[in-house]
């Protein structure tokens, strides 16, 4: 393969990093109104409102969320490439861990945006308990399934850290930024414990918190990728 | 390793790596969320919060207090020594801080399991969920810094040649991030085991 075409199908992964996050953002939380969701505390009436009452915005935002989400395993096939030149190595297992991780990352996505769209398939023949039970199992596939992205994250970290690169690819920062948000995923574990209160599944920790700090990373990691296939592509180019 | 180059070392504003404080800042800011969520919800149910207080061991809490900030001291001490290049004062010292620190460990799951037998759980009611939720977060903190902190020492002990600058920075920001694990208990350990309401 050319050198040209190369960076050409990594710049198309790289901007499918803010392909994605604008998507999901529009789509999943917006059209899915899950800023914030309903919390765990929720009355039958909330859940069943929701689905009766937003059928048809419930459906287009968890269809196209469904369609797209895996943008997301598009955009950490660049930012493996990227790992890949932070370590020196090709394909290396830290690289094949990431995308693993984003792969579970993206099934997680999958299975929470098809309960959701399961129950709002048909939410007026179905009573409210069924589709609060659809509710609930969407948002605990989403919320616990967290260790792969955990691993995506901490092993990304581990590469970018390691390139010897002066100024690195991806800032020391940023990189710790993500092990970080990546480890603060474990404080999910508590939400099944709870229907309110912080580390309720609506909650000031296990949502805002924790979703936030993740957007975040994702928004300012997808610049920092573009950026360092930038500067791949004029490191790679003849002088 | 020449004197100048050592002397830059201890020069830097930061002790260990900076891409780590960014790490300690981030924690230690969700922390202070964390305990203003406890205080406002404390304030909206005082006598429950009392109530499960008074359950609490206040001496096992200080015995907890006093376990880290003696690791804490040491890990200071190998710190120091690594800076003056005696390797040998700085595997000590760090023995010792791991040691003293396992006690925490040991100390914390005896409270857990004495709590458990006593049937709290984490839903047993609003104090409970944040004394097992907040000491919990806490306490995987406290196992991850002392894994680094045992890594330090297996990486102290493959150390060969005169060069261990790299290593300095290692040891300096596991001290660093340890400290925070204190830092994180000093601030818990009142909040929890001894605010009394005031009448």
């Amino acid at each position: 393969m050319s050198k040209s075409s190369h960076f050409k199908q990594l710049y198309f992964c790289a901007w499918a990093g803010p392909f994605f996050i604008s998507t999901f953002l529009v789509f999943w939380a917006f059209m899915g109104d899950f800023l914030p969701p309903l919390p765990g505390a929720a009355p039958i009436e909330e859940i069943t409102a929701y689905f009766r009452d937003n059928t048809n915005t419930v459906r287009w935002g968890m269809a196209v969320s469904m369609t797209f989400c895996i943008t997301y395993l598009v955009w950490a096939l660049a930012i493996s490439r990227i790992m890949d030149f932070c370590l020196g190595e090709v394909d290396s297992i830290l690289s094949r861990i990431q995308t693993w991780g984003a792969a579970f990352t993206v099934v997680s996505i999958y299975l929470n945006c098809g309960m959701i769209l399961g129950a709002a398939y048909r939410p007026e023949a179905l009573d409210g308990t069924m589709l609060r039970l659809a509710y609930d199992l969407g948002w605990v596939f989403l919320d616990l399934g967290f260790f792969p992205t955990t691993l995506q994250m901490c092993a990304m970290g581990v590469a970018f850290l390691a390139d010897p690169r002066q100024p690195k690819l991806i800032p020391k920062w940023l990189s710790w930024y993500g092990i970080w948000v990546g480890l603060m995923f474990f404080a999910v574990l508590l939400m099944p414990f709870f229907k309110s209160g912080p580390f309720d599944r609506a909650g000031l920790l296990n949502y805002w918190i924790e979703f936030g700090i993740w957007y975040i990373w994702c928004a300012v990691l997808s610049v920092y990728v573009l950026k360092a296939v930038k500067r791949l592509e004029s490191e790679s180019s003849p002088a | 390793m020449t004197a100048e180059v050592v002397q830059a070392i201890n020069r830097r504003r930061l002790p260990g790596d900076e891409g780590v404080w960014f790490f300690i800042v981030a924690d230690t800011m969700m922390f202070a969320v964390l305990f203003s969520v406890f205080i406002f919800s404390r304030n909206n149910a005082v006598e429950l919060f009392e109530q499960g207080r008074m359950t609490l061991s206040v001496s096992v809490g200080f015995f907890n207090t006093l376990i880290l900030l003696s690791s804490s001291a040491l890990v200071a001490l190998a710190v120091v020594a690594a800076r003056e290049g005696s390797l040998r004062e700085t595997q000590r010292y760090l023995q010792a801080g791991i040691a003293i620190g396992a006690l925490f460990g040991v100390s914390k799951l005896y409270e857990y399991s004495d709590k458990v037998s006593a049937g709290y759980a984490i839903n047993t009611n609003e104090f409970y969920m944040y004394y097992f939720a907040l000491t919990g977060i806490h306490f995987f903190h406290y196992l991850a810094g002392m894994i680094i902190l045992i890594v330090c020492l297996v990486k102290l002990k493959r150390l060969s040649g005169p060069d261990h600058a790299g290593y300095q920075v290692w040891l300096e920001s596991a001290g660093c991030y340890w400290h925070m694990v204190d830092l994180l208990w000093i601030v818990l350990f009142p909040m929890i085991y001894l605010l009394q309401v005031t009448v």
